[in-house]
């Protein structure tokens, strides 16, 4: 253990030489290769351990004594944290090429272009056209996401929802209290700040991704109860996605099924009849759906479920007569979904 | 880069200065790339856009520096800048390698000004950019949170977009739509406009795969034209990485790869003039593409037509069709059961009543058949040449267009008896067990076969020559006494070499004889081996003796000929092989 912390140790110092000193003027191409070796080296160990609490730990406390003394000899030292790790070549690769000194070759080297089968079996193989192959990585998926309806929810979103399930597979595995894996889907919630939308489409295809074992069903089932705790997002999902993917979540889940068609009670409850415009709507602050959506949202929760119908029916003509069981429309907002819905 | 330099040097002389108004037409372009949904113009220009870098590279290179290039075209760094964010560009390989090579030109080692300072800046900082940061900031703190490098995410995403699509290549329309109605089958022309610029990404091999090999059902099923240029120019500079079965599409749907694939197999196979084309040809996709795809076998052929025709009658060229079209026979056969495309469609051209005949193998028939066989062959085709001949001595009254389809159909059959050359040898197997009385059919198509043509009517006269060299060989062989009569090698020695006077009779026929004496007749195996040597020594024909061993060799496995003497037959050539190679050494350490 010992032997893997001063590793540790020393890859992050690498990373804040790389990045910050004149010491690249002198790497060479088998400096760089190696200088990678040792990044990937560390992602490795990340991958390892990072379910691993105990070990975990000690790392956590060398890279703040390593953080501790860089800060010492380099005014802006690169501080490492145990997550960081998991992207140390990626790290590496900033510093170097922002850095000023960094010797034009090893850019070279880095962006290198060569033709798959002109590449001579050279033992820096790993580093040669590291940049490249990023960049055609990159531009390839931008080539090809404009051809529209991939799927349903888009690959970047399916990917991004199989990250997620996988840790919290892994979250879960482990024994993690609950509180914790909340607060990683809190935070990641917050990431999506200001793509709400996007957010919104990488939890229906986590929801929806086929699930093989019972470990894996039990991730999905926390991350539907967090939704239950998390009505923004539940609003958001229903208010915004499309209706084929409601759909699929609603035959797929029968908590989601209850959760909306709970929302979509509440939503009802929530509307007032507007005098000015002739209909149900809802509160001036809290506008997401109109009466009509409001009422294809529950022909379609029929349709999928059609054992739930007679339930809700009975329950909405129970409220319909709570409220006077008028049949003047504009009096009540169960009467006239009633209505709505039987035609 | 250094090696571009003398090549510059030599091209500077004739090489036209770099046209303002061209950079112009390429910065307007690259702008208006930038703005809207432009993927059709972009991959519409790709491969012009990267002949104008290279000539871009190569004014750069010439310039001796970076102050003077932005002198002589003002507008390079933002035409280069554009073209670094533009994902058509930088997906290709080629376009992102140019791109670059422009860069580092534009690069100063020792900057001498501010302008070259700056330019210095920034390369370094768009290369930084471009490599390092993510536009998509919800997904960049995802992937912090959940311990994905970038690079591995971006893979993950190629990856999935590939998949998907393939997915949707697989969806193809029933055929008889409707015209006017749209159908799934839109999206397979997009799809290929798109992968233009990916042909040359390892991770998008999947999906071009998937595009070349969906069965063609729907009229609007087409790929695009730029996408299947784009494919064939990637394949002539060895960039494509695609697996067998696409490449065989490829070939199917793009004449220009095909016919690159076929010459660049003939030169590898005719190159090495050691070995004959057997292992080349097996470890080659052609033959199971000609068993998959009529059509492609149907322009392999021609091309080989033309190849027969241009070498004249040179033996490696004809060997080699003959043992493309036996592994060609042999993939169909395996195909059987899932296409049935007759004979007929296979080999439109050659008279169809000599087709079944000769694609039969001889280990197809009884030995006993084979000579009544190759006596009908012989006939069949000498009487095919008669009709030609008396066409040609006919009246005037003769167009020339059936004359034409006369000759047409004699060089039908020839070709035919090139592709199944395994009974000429035959031939000339039963030839050396002959009496002389029955040589007569089996030489004249022996004859026939090395000389097609009967210009001037020599066919009578190398009649007479043929027989007069089987009978030299076989006295030569049959006789006795020891020490060889030198005077009779040295007669056959002088058959083997290449002769000026016409009509002469080709030395591989000859030597083809000798070859075949000396394996099949039963004499004692050192006077068959001395006969061998000191004749192939003489005439210096070692390589073409082991080719012709080879060959022999190869038929007898693949004929399965087991009789008697098949044991016998091996060792014979065996120890024939072993004296050559002897000689083929020793010739060599007195060579070095």
């Amino acid at each position: 253990m010992e032997a893997v912390l001063k590793n540790v140790a020393s890859t992050t110092e690498l990373l804040s030489v790389a990045a910050l000193s004149g010491e690249v003027q002198r790497w060479d191409k088998q400096t760089l290769s190696r200088a990678f070796q040792w990044a990937r080296y560390c992602e490795h160990l990340f991958s390892r351990f990072h379910n691993n609490p105990a070990i975990r730990m000690l790392m956590e406390k060398q890279l703040q004594l390593t953080n501790q003394s860089l800060r010492a000899a380099f005014a802006e030292c690169i501080e490492v944290s145990f997550t960081d790790l998991s992207r140390c070549q990626h790290l590496l690769l900033v510093g170097l090429l922002k850095n000023p000194e960094l010797p034009i070759s090893i850019m070279k080297i880095l962006f290198d272009t060569a033709s798959p089968v002109n590449t001579q079996q050279s033992e820096c193989q790993d580093v040669t056209g590291f940049c490249s192959h990023i960049i055609q990585c990159k531009s390839a998926c931008k080539v090809l996401s404009p051809l529209a309806d991939l799927s349903a929810v888009g690959a970047d979103a399916e990917v991004q929802a199989a990250m997620l399930m996988e840790r919290l597979d892994a979250l879960l595995s482990q024994g993690s209290e609950a509180c914790r894996t909340e607060h990683i889907l809190d935070s990641v919630l917050r990431g999506f700040e200001g793509a709400a939308g996007h957010f919104c489409l990488v939890i229906a295809a986590a929801l929806l991704t086929k699930k093989n074992s019972a470990a894996q069903c039990a991730s999905q089932d926390f991350l539907l109860d967090w939704l239950q705790k998390e009505q923004s997002v539940l609003q958001h999902m229903c208010s915004a996605l499309p209706a084929t993917l409601i759909i699929d979540l609603t035959k797929g889940h029968l908590k989601f099924r209850d959760a909306y068609c709970d929302l979509l009670k509440k939503w009802a409850s929530d509307m007032e009849y507007s005098i000015s415009e002739g209909e149900w709507v809802q509160p001036r602050r809290n506008r997401t759906v109109s009466f009509n959506r409001l009422t294809e949202h529950f022909l379609g929760l029929f349709e999928t479920c059609p054992s739930l119908r007679e339930d809700v029916i009975k329950e909405l003509n129970d409220l319909k007569m709570s409220d006077g069981d008028f049949d003047v429309r504009g009096l009540s907002v169960w009467g006239d979904l009633l209505s709505a819905v039987n035609t | 880069m250094s090696q571009l330099q003398p090549l510059i040097q030599l091209q500077q002389a004739a090489e036209p200065p770099l046209d303002v108004q061209e950079m112009r037409f390429w910065l307007d372009k690259a702008v208006a790339w930038g703005q809207a949904d432009t993927q059709k113009d972009t991959t519409l220009h790709l491969s012009r856009l990267r002949d104008f870098l290279q000539q871009l590279l190569t004014h750069i290179n010439n310039m001796s520096s970076t102050t003077d290039t932005m002198k002589t075209l003002p507008l390079l760094g933002q035409f280069l800048g554009r073209l670094c964010w533009n994902p058509y560009v930088t997906a290709d390989a080629a376009g992102r390698r140019l791109l670059f090579q422009c860069l580092w030109g534009l690069y100063s080692e020792h900057p001498g000004n501010a302008v070259e300072r700056k330019a210095n800046q920034w390369i370094r900082k768009v290369l930084c950019q471009l490599a390092t940061e993510e536009d998509d900031d919800p997904a960049q703190a995802l992937m912090k949170q959940m311990g994905v490098p970038p690079k591995e995410y971006h893979l993950k995403v190629l990856t999935k977009m590939v998949a998907l699509l393939q997915e949707n290549i697989g969806k193809s329309c029933s055929s008889l739509c409707n015209i006017n109605q749209r159908c799934s089958c839109d999206n397979i022309l997009a799809t290929s406009e798109a992968c233009v610029p990916l042909v040359t990404c390892p991770e998008a091999a999947p999906l071009i795969g998937a595009l070349l090999q969906q069965p063609v059902t729907c009229v609007r099923a087409a790929l695009s034209e730029d996408f299947l240029d784009a494919l064939s120019s990637a394949y002539s500079s060895q960039c494509l990485s695609l697996e067998e079965q696409a490449v065989v599409s490829l070939w199917y749907h793009n004449l220009s790869s095909l016919e690159e694939a076929v010459l660049s197999l003939l030169e590898s196979a005719l190159t090495n003039s050691r070995s004959i084309p057997q292992k080349q040809l097996e470890q080659s996709l052609l033959p199971k593409a000609c068993a998959q795809h009529c059509s492609i076998f149907l322009v392999v052929n021609d091309i080989f037509r033309s190849i027969l025709k241009q070498a004249e009658g040179k033996e490696s060229v004809k060997c080699f069709i003959r043992t493309f079209t036996s592994c060609f026979l042999r993939e169909l056969a395996l195909q059987q059961h899932q296409t049935s495309v007759s004979l007929k469609a296979m080999f439109p051209q050659s008279p169809q009543s000599l087709l079944l005949p000769l694609l039969t193998r001889p280990s197809e028939m009884p030995r006993e058949a084979w000579r009544r066989h190759l006596n009908w062959l012989s006939g069949s085709l000498q009487r095919l040449t008669e009709e030609e001949e008396e066409g040609e001595e006919g009246d005037g009254g003769n167009s020339s267009s059936t004359r034409f389809a006369r000759y047409r159909r004699v060089f039908e059959a020839w070709f035919l008896l090139v592709q199944c050359a395994h009974w000429v040898q035959v031939a000339v197997q039963l030839l050396v067990t002959s009496e002389p009385e029955d040589c007569g059919p089996l030489l004249w198509l022996l004859i026939f076969y090395h000389h097609p043509t009967n210009r001037g009517h020599h066919r009578a006269r190398q009649l007479v020559h043929g027989k007069e060299a089987w009978d030299h060989l076989r006295s030569l062989f049959l006789a006795s006494a020891r020490p060889l009569p030198v005077d009779r090698l040295q007669s056959l020695v002088a058959l083997l070499s290449p002769q000026s006077q016409q009509p002469s009779l080709s030395p591989s026929l000859t030597l083809n004889l000798l070859v075949h004496f000396a394996v099949f007749l039963q004499q004692s195996p050192s006077a068959s081996t001395d006969i061998l040597q000191t004749v192939v020594d003489r005439s210096g024909l070692v390589d073409e003796a082991e080719c012709v061993l080879s060959s022999l060799e190869l038929r007898l496995d693949e004929d399965n000929c087991l009789s008697s003497d098949t044991g016998r037959v091996h060792l014979r050539i065996q120890a024939l092989q072993n004296t050559l190679t002897r000689m083929h050494a020793a010739s060599n350490c007195a060579d070095n």
